[in-house]
């Protein structure tokens, strides 16, 4: 019933001739790239393990004095939604749903990464303020990069969004903006993917 | 040396050339500093003569900067590399020399032709240099040129992503130069460990030259490794079946997926080195939480992938020229499709014998070193495999042979030594001695060099439309051959003597013979250099006798050498239908392999375009702006990225069409002329005879 | 140009697996993050703590590559972009694994390490 995906995401399916098929390659080669990204984050996890320690902490603050558990629920909900509400694009755009409707989802899953970044920064600046900024240890340096990292991809996320909706004004959703915005829904979900790995290895177990 | 930074200029002021070094102290250091901003300075100022006389402007913007073939796009890669190999090999040369004059004595120890810290540039910029920007260019733009034609593809899956790489490439290129003549560059290696290399111990821009060429050519050497993977996983001709693919393609994959994972490490440890130089974090100081091993281990995850990076597709291109050459099919396809993927991914696992000295326990050190015997086990089978191909060929000596050869004879000592030093208690009496210096240029020379050579021995004709000159190519690779056996096979046995390396001096005389051994093979070193140089000129000049425009000057049985040389700019007029291994060898087995097609089609190529350049140019603001604390300047380049990327989104770019009637016209030409053309034996085949036509019935393949 | 949807999929059928699909992926990955943060912030050893917030990590984050970015096993999937994930996933744990196994042992090698840390080492 359901026909062969040919890259990650949500297939646009044959129905959509070539835009379908320069995503195989176009979006694989996403894919590709998003893997290398993957590393880069894996390497700051280990080293954020690393730093994990004693002499890591450098009789700095930790884990437990600048943590807010209600804060990471928080920002892990609107990733969690905003990831989802992608779907709602990938849909409209497979589905030929008119262009306002594509532009109100990007509309709405930027937002909601807005709101992520809204309480990560306040949690930065209130962390700051006691005495935990990044020059602080070498743990706050690994706990600012890795989690800063993300937050600067997720902002990254953003300004493509809003790239593509004035790409989708401006020149409607004609193959190419299809295809990016196939490469879009695969960078947005793996934003929230990192998250987990994130609030999981960051956050909850130095705390448990 | 001012700690003012203006807010326009940064941190630069009139004392950052080395001509303000000279007027303030004359010594052989000094001279030899303003001599290298001297040849940089004139070099420049050659080239925009030169162009501007020939007129030559309008074409290289039109034909080579904004093209976004991967045949051109491989062809800058090169011409940039071999231009850094000069800088390389003359650094190279001047190390020798300072060593050979570097005895001193316990009452004066220091001495020798440059001072200790301009020594110590100079093996840091070598280094840099001939890794990043010698040995990857050359194996980039290598793969750029064969790989879509011997995939039977017209390009890279992301042409103009291509370009952008090279541009962050040169740009990376561009820092190293530059610091010639602005600033110094950095003391700590091409590794540049921490502390040393921290904000505290390494204040001025040296580092910072370093840490903004690594990341920015890092990015594009990431990219390009994209690239090229998606480009074999989707673009092959309708039929390459991985099982088909020609060995290069096999070690081009390989280099492909190391790139991909290799190269986000050295991302993550140059970007932490730079936080903690800009941003004063503590990821690798002395105190408050810092590890400095933690640099040490990430930049080896990407450091040991690397250098098998670097060796692979000289690997690709042994493999192809040990069967051209000897008449006779590859020995062992599959065995060296296993090896190939074996070093590819055994290499990850390895990267901890580069500190088995600092610290860990004996068990983390036999774990490692155990990995990295294995590895040289896969090696061991491609060169049997090799040496099976050529056993009862019909072996034409030409200059890639000779390359081979070198590469038989000395590679495996090389690999040898490593072994040698895959025993953490060996490792332990001759880590950082010149034993390992010894040993890693032992298999980068006749490994990297002699494989990239050969390789541009052997696909130039292809490129330009004539063969080099196979006289002066032998006689520059015995050069190369002679200098590599004369400047590296002293530094083993001054290794186990105790030389430590980057020595600036030393004060034991036993030395002194080795030292000037290694300082005569460093003259024969620069007289490659020179060989090669007239290597290129003088074909160039003797180009109409030289000339193969039948496209297969060497009789091969892989797609490339199915076009005319030089290959026109969309390879084939129609994507060839692949039937077996080695089509293009079966084509000639069975009958006529120059049919002409039964029609022909508009072909869509990549429009011309700017992009690349326009991102180097910023990526070049952008490094120089961060290294010299320019910071408006450094916010603006910055900016401009995105923007860049923002504005070419909004376009609706169209691909250049090649009318039907254009490609049937030249096709037609082609097939008239191979109709005509004589074919040419073996023997004629390093003769005037010899039009890139070859004789089918010698053909055993 | 934009081709429309020809037709060939019933747009209902497959519009309404897919909305399925995702809806899963969200009511999956919800409890996993709820279930991750009681966890933590419950009374359970330090141990069993970890495990389970590992867990439900690595579980939510095959629930993402299922259910949104709709990776898997079966052969309606290209080969390719799974094959990309588990290689990506090896080395990941080989070079996340290498640098914990070496700096542990390193940590445990230096000066002020708690000497409970001895005991796990190699020899």
């Amino acid at each position: 019933m359901s026909e062969r995906n040919l890259y990650p995401g949500l297939n646009l399916g044959s129905g959509h001739g070539e835009a379908h098929e320069q995503a195989e390659t176009t979006v694989f080669g996403f894919w590709v790239f998003v893997m290398s990204d993957l590393i880069i984050f894996g390497i700051l996890f280990a080293s954020y393990a690393s730093y994990l320690d004693p002499i890591g902490l450098a009789g700095g603050p930790g884990p437990s004095d600048l943590f807010d558990i209600r804060s990471v629920a928080i920002q892990t909900a609107f990733l969690l939604l905003g990831g989802v509400a992608y779907g709602g694009v990938s849909l409209a755009v497979k589905y030929d749903h008119p262009r306002g409707k594509i532009i109100v989802w990007l509309l709405v899953c930027a937002a909601l990464g807005a709101g992520f970044l809204f309480f990560e920064i306040k949690d930065f600046i209130t962390q700051a303020g006691k005495g935990g900024v990044p020059q602080a240890s070498g743990w706050l340096s690994s706990y600012w990069t890795l989690v800063g990292l993300h937050g600067v991809h997720v902002f990254s996320g953003i300004l493509w969004i809003l790239a593509m909706i004035a790409q989708v004004i401006w020149r409607g959703v004609d193959d190419v903006v299809k295809v990016r915005l196939s490469m879009l829904g695969v960078f947005w979900h793996f934003l929230d993917l990192v998250w987990i790995a994130i609030f999981s290895f960051v956050f909850l177990v130095p705390l448990s | 040396m001012s700690a003012d930074i203006s807010p326009i200029f940064g941190k630069l002021d009139w004392s950052v050339t080395p001509y303000t070094d000279l007027l303030r102290e004359v010594n052989s250091s000094t001279i030899v500093g303003a001599g290298a901003a001297s040849v940089l300075v004139l070099g420049a100022i050659a080239a925009v003569a030169l162009l501007t006389w020939m007129r030559w402007w309008g074409p290289l913007y039109r034909n080579w900067l904004t093209s976004a073939d991967a045949k051109k796009i491989g062809i800058m890669y090169i011409a940039l590399a071999l231009v850094m190999m000069a800088r390389g090999i003359i650094e190279g040369f001047v190390i020798r020399t300072h060593q050979s004059t570097a005895l001193g004595t316990l009452t004066q120890p220091e001495s020798g032709l440059v001072s200790p810290d301009h020594f110590a540039q100079l093996f840091s910029t070598h280094g840099t240099i001939m890794i990043f920007f010698v040995a990857m260019p050359l194996l980039i733009g290598l793969i750029n040129f064969v790989l879509p034609q011997q995939l039977g593809a017209r390009d890279m899956a992301f042409p103009v992503l291509n370009q952008v790489s090279l541009g962050l490439t040169a740009a990376g290129a561009g820092l190293v130069m530059i610091s010639l003549l602005v600033g110094k560059f950095g003391t700590g290696g091409w590794t540049m460990y921490p502390p040393y290399t921290g904000i505290d111990y390494s204040p001025g821009e040296g580092v910072d030259y370093w840490l903004w060429a690594i990341l920015i050519s890092g990015v594009g050497s990431t990219l390009t490794g994209m690239n090229f993977a998606v480009t074999i996983f989707k673009e092959r001709a309708p039929g390459m079946h991985f099982m088909r693919m020609p060995l290069f393609c096999w070690t081009s994959l390989c280099v492909a997926i190391m790139l991909i994972y290799a190269m986000p490490a050295l991302t993550v440890s140059s970007g932490m080195l730079a936080l903690d130089r800009y941003a004063g974090s503590h990821f690798f100081t002395n105190e408050a939480g810092g590890n400095m091993m933690n640099y040490a281990n990430i930049f080896w995850m990407f450091g040991h992938p690397e250098v098998y990076i670097l060796i692979l597709p000289a690997f690709g291109v042994f493999s192809e020229i040990s069967s051209t050459f000897s008449g006779k099919r590859l020995y062992g396809y599959t065995s060296l499709v296993i090896a190939s993927m074996s070093i590819a991914v055994i290499s990850f696992t390895v990267w901890l014998h580069h500190f088995f000295t600092m610290g860990q326990s004996a068990g983390v050190n036999i774990a490692f070193g155990i990995a990295t015997m294995v590895i040289g086990i896969p090696t061991g089978v491609k060169i049997y495999d090799w040496m099976a191909t050529m056993w009862r060929g019909r072996i034409r000596v030409t200059a890639p042979i000779v390359y081979l050869t070198g590469f038989f004879l000395l590679f495996v000592i090389g690999g040898l030594s490593g072994i040698i030093l895959a025993n953490p208690s060996i490792d332990y009496q001759v880590h950082n001695s010149t034993f390992l210096v010894a040993h890693f240029h032992n298999v980068i020379i006749p490994g990297v060099l002699y494989g990239m050579l050969a390789g541009i021995h052997y696909w130039f004709p292809k490129a330009f439309g004539f063969r080099l000159d196979e006289d002066w190519g032998r006689r520059t690779a015995l050069l190369f051959v002679g200098g590599f056996v004369f400047t590296f096979l002293p530094l083993y046995v001054l290794g186990l003597m105790g030389l430590p390396r980057r020595s600036p001096t030393f004060q034991n005389p036993d030395f002194m013979p080795w030292m000037y051994i290694a300082s005569f093979g460093a003259v024969l070193m620069l007289c490659a250099l020179a060989s090669l140089a007239w290597t290129f000129w003088t074909s160039y000049r003797n180009r109409l006798a030289l000339a193969v425009p039948g496209g297969d000057p060497w009789n091969g049985s892989s797609l490339e050498w199915s076009t005319p040389a030089p290959v026109p700019e969309w390879t084939f007029p129609h994507i060839p239908h692949v039937a077996a291994r080695d089509d293009w060898g079966e084509c000639k087995r069975s009958g006529d392999p120059w049919k002409a097609p039964q029609d022909y089609v508009d072909i869509e190529m990549p429009a011309n375009t700017a992009h690349g350049l326009l991102i180097a140019a910023t990526a070049s603001a952008l490094g120089f702006a961060m290294v010299w604390h320019i910071w408006w300047l450094a916010a603006l380049s910055f900016l401009a990225i995105p923007a860049l990327l923002a504005w070419r989104g909004m376009q609706v770019i169209e691909p250049r069409i090649v009318p039907a009637g254009e490609v049937e016209e030249a096709d037609r030409r082609f097939r008239t002329m191979m109709a005509d053309l004589a074919p040419a034996t073996r023997a004629d085949e390093e003769t005037e005879r010899n039009r890139g036509r070859p004789d089918l019935s010698e053909f055993a393949g | 140009m934009t081709k429309p949807n020809t037709g060939e999929i019933d747009p209902q059928e497959s519009a309404r697996q897919e909305l399925r699909s995702y809806g899963i992926g969200f009511v999956a990955s919800l409890l996993l993050t709820v279930g991750a943060f009681a966890a933590a912030l419950s009374d359970l050893p330090t141990v069993w703590k970890i495990i389970a917030i590992c867990a439900a990590a690595l579980l939510q984050i095959v629930t993402h590559m299922r259910n949104f970015l709709h990776l898997s096993f079966s052969v309606e999937q290209s080969r390719e972009d799974l094959l990309l994930v588990l290689f990506s996933a090896m080395l990941l744990a080989i070079m996340a694994g290498g640098t914990w196994y070496i700096m542990s042992d390193l940590g445990g090698r230096m000066h002020g390490n708690s000497h409970e840390d001895r005991s796990t080492s190699l020899p």
